[in-house]
């Protein structure tokens, strides 16, 4: 191996991406031949029979037999995949059904008739575009193509056979294939089965196809035929010596480029770029060059233009559009920039003065390119021609009021003329006529200017000059001034025209540039998903003039039209599938694209780098014009714009969602400690208080024992409590929580709560207030006791050890009943943090305590039974903390009144 | 160990108050701290013997305490914390505390660790020439390792790996101290390898390498070479003998 001799020379990592990226797919199998009848279907069934033998999963996804016998006879012991039934127009169609083999999944799978078209709603509108996603699944395909299906060959073809080709496939096809076999039988054969009735011919057909088959043509075609393939096995042999990395003189040092004009002849030259480039093994780039700001003038042009790129795309060339006022100095700085070696132009029609002056795109090119080739292509026939490449294009603009204007600023200067010839003899009359032309220019642009320009000549001529009122010139001094007259209006209509239209131009790119901004700006403020979506739909929508637009976020694995402009409610099934096709495959599809080219929209992936986050839809108000260039163009800023915004909105989302998970899973934390050392903590003491007293009990004094003990009988509440804090939580929080309500008497719970208190928190003082009128509140007895008991813990937990007040008294409807301590306070900020779950005050040494369960409960229980509960801070004198309950008033029951 | 003083730093007095006479029984002075601060206060001015550490302090972490106490003190550290923070133990053994007992716990298994760790705190200087523990003899100065008399063959690194545990007798050592003081520090990390060796070190030396009575597994934290073996070890250990009561 060449490698091991030499260690520097690598494989081209190029080549083996290429070859990796090939792995990935299916293998394309392109059996070519010259012309119908020379045997590919048969040559591809006897193989597939082999390999049929030798137990590969082969399938016949469609062939086409003609009813020949023995070509019939040779699918016989292949699996067939049955047709697919199309009604067209009260006709039955039967086609390749692409779903069917997709399902089936075999090793291979041959279909004929690479270029056939396939009938009106199926997903593509062509089958090589079916059997590229036949190999996109991983699946081989064999296939059959005659060599006039070309693309860039269609034109030759169409020259030497008098036959237009319709059905056409994209060399690129043939370019990817993973090997072509060639089926070749000479051309008096070929005749001599057709003579035979061996070549199967449709009726109508028969006639031209008898033309097509003479000898001339079929040897031309067999040599296009053998020549391709031979190519082919160079291109191969080149390939396979640069993985392995074999030194050889296959790098091509050749780039071509060929220029796009918005002439119909652009196709020709593109096509014959195309075979130049093949001819040459060379790289090639198709350019374009607008002119800034082209409006929609350009607009029939710009077809052209556009197809032109496409089938030049199509047969594997790059795409570039430049700006730029001088043609010639921008493809060449391009050329040079891209390291280009041969031009192709093509030639243009211009007219004798432009011609005259050079200034014909070719001819610049040839004269002022540096060391690379120029390739000048001519048309056979006379094409219809605009004058692209010049400035000041758009001529056919604004005719029929610019030449009013000028037919009526040319009579208002007579009439001027007239009038001021009454009293006065003017010497320099021409003078008013250059102000018509230049209010024409001005105000309607060059096209207008040149019109009045003309007509002056004329009405000067007619009404000033003698003899007036003919258009005959006596003097020759005059006929001199007449003529300069002439020179200088057009000159001065063509500046100010030529600034009205660049104004006009100007005007018309800064407005989309306004409202481009202005898209940015609402897109750049918008954070919230719909806003994104609702400013772009309506936006695009405007812009394109669509009669509807839709955008289609991913959700779940499913895309769902999330906004629509009009809006819309659902999208039907085939517009379902193009937008899922655009999503998945990340191109276009839909409407004037290749996939689903029936479905009234288009879809658009919204690809940014992290990929496509969703899907645009437009429907064209009109379904037959395709989109112009300017349109395109914004539609493609639209849709980048749209993208970045939904996929920061995304992004922006996704934080917050990680911002509220890192929370919840901090308060998780932070319970769990509180829990652990809130249960941890008795517990510790209840152990290590019966240890110690099983261990040295014998040997204490009494009171030490009595201590221990007590502290064990504390903690022990101390958990019960905790505990039953817990449970009262979980209860509210599951809703289990049903309050009796019934009539309770204020100063009963009051008295229980207390009672309860002072045994519990040994050395606090509890004092009670209660008003003489109390009424009784209605509740649940028990419930209201708990966090009256909840208040007064709280209170002398965090009171500093000073007094603790109940008060109680009547307010309207309401019973108020309130606990006050005399501690430290809280801050006005936190009197109502105090009450969320696991808030816990700091005590005086700073050594936070409780459970930050109470006040919570409290309020969990209050508000399920109808009241109110809220701190007040400071209670009296600049200090302490009151919590007040307000519980509804109930009147005295019955029974009270009925036995008193 | 009597007459040595104990600090104990923890904010709960409810700890202290069966703490301090189970304490003083035990033959202890006992100091107390509420406070981090103060703790740091009472380790630089009363210079006690042992401090026994709550890690949940109001005013500081007790990790803190640890490293700014260890800037001064040798004193042996006791950590009393949580069973569920493994992290925050590992953290306070591998900044200088001695050991750790769980809460909540029995007297009798934090008095075994307060004495294991004095001991140390005593001997530590002199490193010990020989080890017994349930029949099983480590002879440092002739590198030899016998059970019940028979000698036991032992690869290099087992023997360090022995050693490096015995000479922690009774206390708790870290994963990471461990695998720092066989392997180096570049392999602090290297847990698995760890269990590996300990593994083929029980199989050679336990009576039953099922249930290791001299390599104790702290689970989560590292291992525990035991002091002594009883027959039937419980889990609260409050069969180690009674101190004698002070007079």
């Amino acid at each position: 191996m060449a490698n091991e001799r030499n260690p520097e020379r690598r494989p081209d990592p190029d080549a083996l991406l290429a070859l990796a990226e090939k792995g990935k797919r299916g293998r394309l199998l392109v059996f070519l031949g010259a012309a119908p009848g020379v045997g590919k279907t048969y040559a591809m069934l006897q193989r597939a029979r082999l390999l049929r033998q030798e137990g590969v999963d082969v399938v016949v996804g469609l062939v086409e037999t003609h009813a020949r016998s023995d070509t019939e006879a040779l699918t016989r012991g292949l699996e067939i995949l049955p047709r697919r039934v199309v009604a067209y127009q009260d006709r039955q169609i039967e086609e390749f059904d692409l779903d069917g083999a997709l399902r089936r999944r075999p090793k291979l799978i041959i279909v004929d008739e690479l270029a056939h078209t396939n009938a009106p709603e199926s997903r593509h509108p062509k089958r090589w575009q079916d059997v590229e996603e036949l190999l996109d699944a991983r699946i081989d395909v064999w296939t059959a193509l005659n060599i006039q299906h070309l693309e860039s060959l269609a034109d030759v073809v169409s020259r030497i056979a008098g036959v237009t080709v319709r059905e056409t496939v994209p060399d690129i096809v043939l370019r990817d294939a993973d090997d072509i076999v060639l089926v070749d039988i000479t051309s008096e054969e070929l005749i001599q089965r057709l003579k035979d009735g061996k070549v199967y011919l449709p009726e109508t057909a028969k006639l031209a196809q008898q033309k097509f088959f003479t000898l001339r043509n079929l040897t031309a075609l067999r040599e296009i035929a053998l020549r391709r393939t031979a190519a082919r096995v160079d291109d191969q042999m080149v390939e396979q010596l640069r993985q392995n990395a074999i030194e050889g003189p296959w790098e091509t040092a050749e780039r071509l480029l060929v220029c796009v004009g918005p002439d119909a002849l652009s196709m020709d030259v593109v096509r014959a770029a195309s075979r130049l480039a093949t001819g040459l093994n060379a790289g090639w780039v198709a350019v374009t060059v607008d002119a800034p700001g082209q409006g929609d003038a350009a607009g029939k042009n710009a077809k052209h233009v556009d197809d032109a790129l496409r089938l030049a795309q199509s047969l594997g060339a790059d795409i570039s559009r430049l700006v730029g006022h001088d043609l010639p100095a921008e493809i060449l700085l391009y050329a040079q920039r891209e390291n280009i070696t041969q031009i192709v132009v093509g030639r243009s029609k211009a007219g004798f003065l432009v011609r005259l002056a050079g200034r014909s795109l070719s001819e610049a090119l040839v004269r002022r390119a540096v060391l690379i080739g120029v390739h000048v292509v001519t048309g056979d026939k006379p094409r219809e021609t605009t004058k692209h490449w010049r400035p000041g294009a758009d001529l056919a603009q604004g005719l029929p009021s610019g030449l009013l204007a000028a037919v009526g600023s040319v009579a208002a200067a007579v009439g001027l003329g007239k009038l001021l010839d009454l009293w006065v003899r003017l010497p320099n009359l021409s003078m008013i006529f250059l102000v018509a032309v230049l209010f024409s220019a001005v105000r309607f642009g060059l096209r207008s200017a040149i019109v009045a320009g003309v007509l002056s000549f004329f009405a000067y001529d007619f009404f000033f000059i003698a003899p007036r009122y003919e258009f005959t010139v006596n003097e020759p001094h005059e006929f001199f001034a007449l003529a300069i007259f002439l020179i200088t209006a057009i000159l001065v209509g063509w500046l100010a025209g030529r600034a009205h239209d660049q104004a006009r131009l100007a005007r018309e790119s800064a407005q989309t540039t306004r409202s481009l901004f202005e898209l940015s700006r609402k897109l750049s403020g918008a954070v919230a998903l719909d806003d994104i979506l609702q400013a772009a739909t309506v936006y695009a929508q405007k812009t394109l003039n669509a009669r509807c637009v839709a955008m289609l976020l991913p959700e779940d694995g499913d895309l769902i039209l999330t906004s629509a402009w009009p809006p819309i409610d659902a999208l039907d099934a085939g517009e379902t599938g193009a937008a899922r096709w655009a999503f998945e495959k990340s191109e276009a599809a839909g409407w004037k694209t290749g996939t689903l080219p029936n479905v009234r929209f288009q879809f658009r992936p919204l690809v940014t780098t992290r990929g496509v986050v969703g899907v645009c839809g437009f429907e064209p108000a009109d379904p037959v014009a395709p989109l112009s260039p300017t349109l395109e163009h914004g539609l493609n800023l639209i849709l980048e714009q749209a993208a970045i915004a939904i996929d920061r909105s995304i992004l922006v989302k996704a934080s917050v969602r990680t911002v509220a998970l890192e929370e919840n899973e901090k308060l998780r934390t932070t319970l769990l400690a509180s829990l652990s050392h809130d249960l941890r903590t008795p517990l510790a003491t209840i152990t290590g208080a019966v240890t110690t007293l099983q261990k040295f009990g014998d040997a204490m004094p009494i009171e030490q024992r009595r201590d221990l003990l007590a502290s064990i009988e504390e903690e022990s509440n101390r958990l019960t409590r905790f505990i039953a804090n817990l449970l009262d939580m979980s209860r509210i929080e599951a809703g289990a929580l049903r309050p009796k309500s019934e009539f309770v008497d204020v100063a009963e719970i009051v008295r229980a709560a207390v009672e309860r208190a002072g045994k519990t928190f040994a050395g606090q003082t509890f004092a009670t207030s209660l008003a003489r009128d109390l009424p009784f509140m209605r509740g649940d007895a028990n419930l209201l006791e708990q966090v009256l008991f909840n208040l007064l813990d709280n209170a002398q937990k965090y009171g500093g050890g000073g007094r603790v007040t109940v008060h109680a008294r009547r307010d309207g409807a309401m019973v108020l009943v309130s606990v006050t301590d005399e501690g430290p306070g809280v801050k006005p900020a936190d009197l109502e943090r105090i009450f969320e779950k696991f808030y816990r005050g700091g005590r005086a040494d700073g050594r936070k305590t409780g459970t930050g369960l109470g006040l919570s409960i409290s309020r969990g229980l209050i508000e399920a039974m109808g009241g109110k509960i809220w701190a007040e801070s400071p209670a009296a004198r600049r200090r302490g903390t009151r919590v007040v309950i307000a519980m509804p008033a109930a009147e005295a029951p019955q029974i009270a009144k009925a036995a008193p | 160990m009597s007459g040595a003083r104990i600090l104990v730093v923890d904010d709960e007095p409810q700890i202290l108050r069966f703490l301090r006479p189970a304490l003083e029984a035990s033959g202890y002075a006992v100091l107390h701290a509420g406070t981090g601060h103060e703790a740091l206060r009472l380790i630089a001015n009363a210079a006690p013997d042992l401090i026994v550490l709550d890690l949940g302090l109001p005013d500081m972490d007790g990790k803190e305490v640890i490293v700014k106490a260890r800037q001064f003190t040798s004193a042996p550290i006791v950590v009393l914390s949580a069973r569920e923070r493994e992290v925050e133990k590992i953290a306070a053994l591998d900044l200088g505390a001695d050991d750790y007992v769980e809460k909540p716990f029995a007297i009798g298994e934090l008095l075994a660790r307060l004495r294991a760790a004095l001991r140390h705190a005593r001997t530590g200087a002199a490193p010990k020439t020989r080890v017994e523990v349930d029949g099983l003899t480590i002879d440092m100065d002739k590198r030899l390792v016998t059970r019940d008399g028979v000698p036991i063959k032992l690869t290099p690194r087992e023997y360090d790996l022995l050693c490096a545990l015995a000479g922690a007798a009774g206390r708790v050592m870290t994963h990471g101290q461990i695998l720092t003081a066989v392997w180096g520090p570049a392999h602090k990390d290297d847990t698995q390898y760890l269990r590996v060796f300990v593994g083929q070190l029980r199989n050679k030396i336990e009576r039953d390498p099922s249930a290791p009575a001299i390599i104790r597994t702290e689970s989560g934290i590292g291992y525990r070479f035991a002091e002594s073996v009883q027959a039937a070890p419980t889990p609260t250990g409050q069969e180690m003998p009674v101190p004698p009561r002070p007079q």
